[in-house]
């Protein structure tokens, strides 16, 4: 029995089992992943693995379930745990199921030749890459060079009709090293991760900066407890773009729980901050045909020029918002129930080379690491660890540990004077170098 | 450096390579093996875990048919259940099932594991080929034959979960939210969370061990949000236990909610916090979590085993204050992070991490133990049958001083105290950590004072343990979720600490 059909018989299924209505969200896949350390292989896993999950509603209140059995005895009983379940909970009018709205193709979301290319090769890659890596005569330990491989067929129907799937696959290949200096001690990493094997970037490249990330953030020195700019690296961006994407989730919105919660069509950040989120990409990361409830997914733009343009919702948080789905439904695979999450993000560039920016900086810190929550959602609070580069008159003047940065999100938000013009467009949540005028920075 | 390493650098992985291509193994497998997966079959009735042991020791004389240091076989099955509740209503009704089994090879350093979700002795002699490809070197070695090992329990049940109608799951979470919107008319929305499962394991190994069990956990946690028109607050309390359904009489739903929403209503009047270098005092409880993340991470055998851990060749040094030690211990009974035995099969125990400042040993599991040539602590655990055991903690805690927390205060001029913790993370090799506030205070002339907003504390591990020069008499522990690549469950414990000398991440000089 092929999958399509096992989807469509299990919802004819539950309607029969007493359900009003029924969503199957089957999915099935494979992946390989392998870490080298020191020249030898330390570990292989391989794994198929696969499972249906049951979205059932009845009488407006929803019940959910899942099961990695195929057995059909095993999906019957679970079927029916969905639907006793779904008497218990409460009667909820916003509860529906999407209808079945067609939607266009993503090319380039799965990647049919990585399962043939022999394992001696992605091992071989693996143990290349921390070679490189280790050539640079400053990195004094490894902690390991991997290669990982995934791929996944998703299957979703439902009683309104619906019955989608696609298939999708990634690869990634990445290392992590050590530079020790007496007791002193630095990690450094950088992987690289694509829906297509060809299409990862070259070895040489990410091993040197994987280098360079741990040697040179050797001999910090702390500076005093100050005020001062602070220029966010591409890398520490999501320590703040995060907390928008969070702070418009049409769930949280609709609960009030979100500092954006009144803030449409405002003017909440610089004008120099546009966020945009792309489903349809070719070969992208976030790409995808339709989300995890089958609603088609689009290229929206959330912040235009600092002015907030719409919210985040899955089928269930527009209907209670009286709107319209925007194809942002989130799936954690068939055991989890839809959320709510963006596609490919990205923070559109500016005007400036990161090099400009730098030199424009009298006194103040260029950020390459956070720790931390970033910015609570709720309440708009932010605070988080530091490390990166201090500059002193438009020049790097020495690594900086150990600092931790704080302020309120809109003062954070609305202080971005300065937009690079360096984002990397290959990943699925990107922004380029920005600069925030004033930030508290503690210290010594 | 790994008593095995030189061992493996004889070989070039060139040479490696060929040989393991030469064996007509090829790793990479079958596409989705889709239509094989939904025609697999075994009666639903019969118990996964039920495979008889003659079935298993031919599994791992299959995993050892290259050679190799040790195979292990792990069956689970876990059955849970979640239910949520938000804004008084029962949002939805989870129901999972999931089962599944791996094999595990250890050849020196290396680790070679597959797993399968159909648990048939055919699948897992095919999961035994793929994890016997990190060892292709010597001859088949002939594992022992596996009977029945006897440990120790340290998880009772009186009202067994299976037993229990999910309406009265449901009178819980009902009561829990009463309670909390009943405290202030301030709280705007309480967020309840009711998960239980009970997970069957089966473990089976070349050292001929063999152990099934099942065990139980809740885990019940309250959020409130409150809302002053000008300011809110989202706090979260949380209780667990492997245990069956009387955790709610040890303690109440109501009070688990009523003390999330105290700090939800104290916290509405928070003002910025102060930036830079500051004393901290601690309360008891969850704060324990800047212990598990700055030093229980640190001391997980496995960094320690490649030779990049921040304690790294430590043992035996003064590396903490003489008024520290810290524990982590498998057996505390019922507790979130006790395990009976861990997920290899070894007897949890109390071991002593730091005795008085002095180092005294790593948290090992069946592979590091034999890099390190350390006995296994009891702390190799994984998060299911989709991962291979790695060193995690348990129970970790501070051991109870002699001060007196309110001495402990009334000692300290100028600084922060803090309350309660959302949770941190740190990097094991360089020791730097972090943690988020999220309900702390001023300290002004050893008085507790105004409340501040959430701000982060940043340190070095090394650095911390030398800072801490006060330790109440007042240990408590508290439930949570540890991450690393894969989850656990665990709770961190501390006695009221002070620590001389913390970053703080406010927003005003």
């Amino acid at each position: 029995m092929n999958v399509h059909d096992l989807a469509e018989r299990l919802v004819r299924r539950g309607l029969r089992f007493g359900a009003d209505d029924v969503e199957i969200y089957v999915q099935t896949s494979r992946n390989l992943s392998v870490r080298v350390r020191n020249a030898d292989i330390e570990t292989i896993q391989e794994a198929a693995s696969g499972g249906v999950g049951f979205r059932v509603l009845v009488n407006g209140s929803m019940g959910f379930s899942h099961c990695n059995d195929f057995n059909e005895k095993a999906l019957d009983e679970t079927m029916k745990k969905a639907i006793a379940f779904a008497r218990l909970t409460t009667p909820d009018e916003f509860n529906a199921l999407p209808g079945n709205l067609p939607h266009h193709d993503v090319e380039g979301l799965y990647d049919p030749s990585i399962a043939g290319i022999d394992t001696g090769k992605k091992i071989d890659m693996a143990l290349e890459l921390e070679e490189l890596t280790m050539q640079d005569a400053r990195v004094t330990h490894s902690s390991g060079a991997s290669f990982g491989e995934w791929e996944s067929e998703m299957v979703i129907a439902n009683s309104h009709g619906l019955l989608k799937s696609y298939r999708s696959s990634s690869c990634s290949v990445g290392v992590s090293v050590v530079a020790q200096k007496g007791d002193q001690r630095n990690t450094g990493g950088r992987s690289t991760s694509r829906r297509f094997f060809a299409d990862l970037e070259p070895l040489d490249e990410v091993a040197a900066e994987a280098a360079k990330r741990a040697w040179e953030m050797l001999d910090p020195q702390m500076v005093r407890t100050q005020r001062a700019p602070v220029i966010y690296d591409p890398r520490v961006a999501r320590s703040l773009i995060g907390g928008i994407i969070s702070a418009i989730n049409g769930d949280r919105v609709n609960q009030g729980a979100s500092f954006l919660q009144d803030s449409l069509n405002e003017p909440f950040a610089s004008e120099l901050l546009t966020i945009v989120d792309d489903a349809t990409r070719a070969r992208g990361l976030g790409s995808k045909p339709f989300d995890g409830e089958g609603m088609p997914a689009f290229k929206r733009t959330l912040v235009e020029q600092g002015v907030l343009k719409g919210f985040l919702h899955n089928t269930y948080s527009a209907k209670r918002a009286g709107t319209e789905s925007t194809g942002n439904a989130s799936r954690g695979g068939f055991t989890r129930l839809p959320g709510i999450g963006t596609h490919n993000l990205y923070a559109e560039p500016g005007q400036h080379t990161p090099e400009q920016i730098i030199a424009n900086t009298q006194r103040g810190l260029l950020l390459t690491g956070v720790t931390g929550y970033g910015i609570n959602a709720v309440n708009g609070n932010y605070s988080g660890g530091a490390s990166g580069f201090w500059i002193e008159n438009g020049q790097i003047a020495h690594p900086v540990q150990g600092l931790t940065i704080a302020g309120s999100a809109r003062d954070i938000l609305q202080g971005i004077d300065m937009m690079g013009n360096d984002v990397d467009m290959s990943l699925s949540f990107t922004a380029p170098t920005f600069r925030i005028r004033e930030m508290q920075i503690g210290g010594a | 450096m790994s008593k095995h390493h030189d061992l493996a650098r004889l070989m070039p992985r060139r040479k490696f390579l060929e040989m393991g291509l030469k064996g007509g193994m090829v790793i990479a497998v079958a596409p989705p093996l889709l239509s094989k997966m939904i025609s697999c079959s075994g009666p639903v009735t019969a118990p996964a875990l039920d495979m008889d042991k003659a079935s298993l020791d031919r599994v791992i004389s299959r995993a050892l048919q290259h050679g190799g240091d040790f195979a292990d076989v792990y069956l689970e099955s876990r059955n849970s259940r979640q239910i949520i509740m938000e804004e008084s209503m029962f949002k939805s009704g989870l129901y999972g099932i999931s089962q599944g089994a791996g094999v595990r090879v250890i050849a020196g350093d290396k680790t070679g594991y597959a797993y399968t979700e159909d648990i048939t002795e055919e699948n897992l002699m095919r999961a035994a080929d793929i994890a016997s490809y990190v060892a292709r070197s010597g001859k088949p070695i002939a594992p022992v034959n596996i009977a029945e090992t006897k440990r120790d329990s340290f998880v009772s049940v009186v009202k067994p979960l299976e037993e229990i109608a999910d309406s009265r799951r449901i009178g819980m979470m009902q009561r829990a939210n009463q309670a909390a919107l009943d405290y202030d008319p301030r709280i705007r929305m309480a967020l309840i969370d009711y998960s239980d499962q009970v997970r069957s394991r089966v473990i089976a190994n070349s050292e001929g061990l063999y152990l099934r069990d099942e065990l139980p956990l809740i885990f019940f946690i309250v959020q409130t949000m409150s809302d002053d028109g000008s300011n809110r607050h989202m706090s979260r309390e949380r209780i667990s236990e492997h245990s069956g359904f009387e955790l709610f009489e040890k303690e109440t739903p109501e009070s688990v909610a009523r003390r999330a929403a105290r700090e939800s209503i104290a916290m509405l009047d928070a003002e910025d916090a102060p930036a830079g270098m500051m004393d901290v005092v601690m309360e008891n409880g969850w704060g324990g979590v800047l212990i598990h993340e700055a030093v229980g991470h640190p001391l997980e055998a496995d960094n320690i085993a490649r030779g990049i851990g921040a304690f790294t060749g430590k043992v035996g040094q003064k590396v903490a204050t003489d008024v520290f030690t810290m524990v982590d211990d498998g057996t505390l009974p019922n507790f979130r992070g006790t395990i009976n035995f861990d997920d290899e099969g070894t007897q949890a125990q109390r071991n002593v991490l730091i005795e008085k400042g002095v180092l005294k040993g790593y948290m090992t599991d069946v592979l590091t133990g034999r890099q390190l040539d350390l006995p296994r602590t009891g702390n190799g655990r994984r998060e299911s049958f989709r991962y291979i055991p790695i060193p995690r903690m348990t129970n970790t805690f501070i051991e109870p001083g002699k001060d007196r927390p309110e001495d402990i205060l009334a000692d300290t001029k100028k600084g922060i105290y803090v309350q309660s913790l959302s949770g941190g993370s740190v990097n094991s090799v360089t020791g730097m950590f972090n943690f988020t506030c999220r309900e702390a205070y001023l300290i002004e002339n050893g008085r507790k004072t105004r409340p501040i907003k959430g701000a982060t504390l940043i340190g070095s591990c090394l650095g911390v343990i030398q800072s801490i020069d006060a330790v109440g008499n007042d240990l408590d522990f508290g439930p949570g979720i540890c991450g690393k690549g894969q989850s656990a469950e665990v709770t961190a414990g501390q006695p009221t600490l002070r620590i001389r000398g913390i970053n703080v991440g406010g927003s005003r000089a």
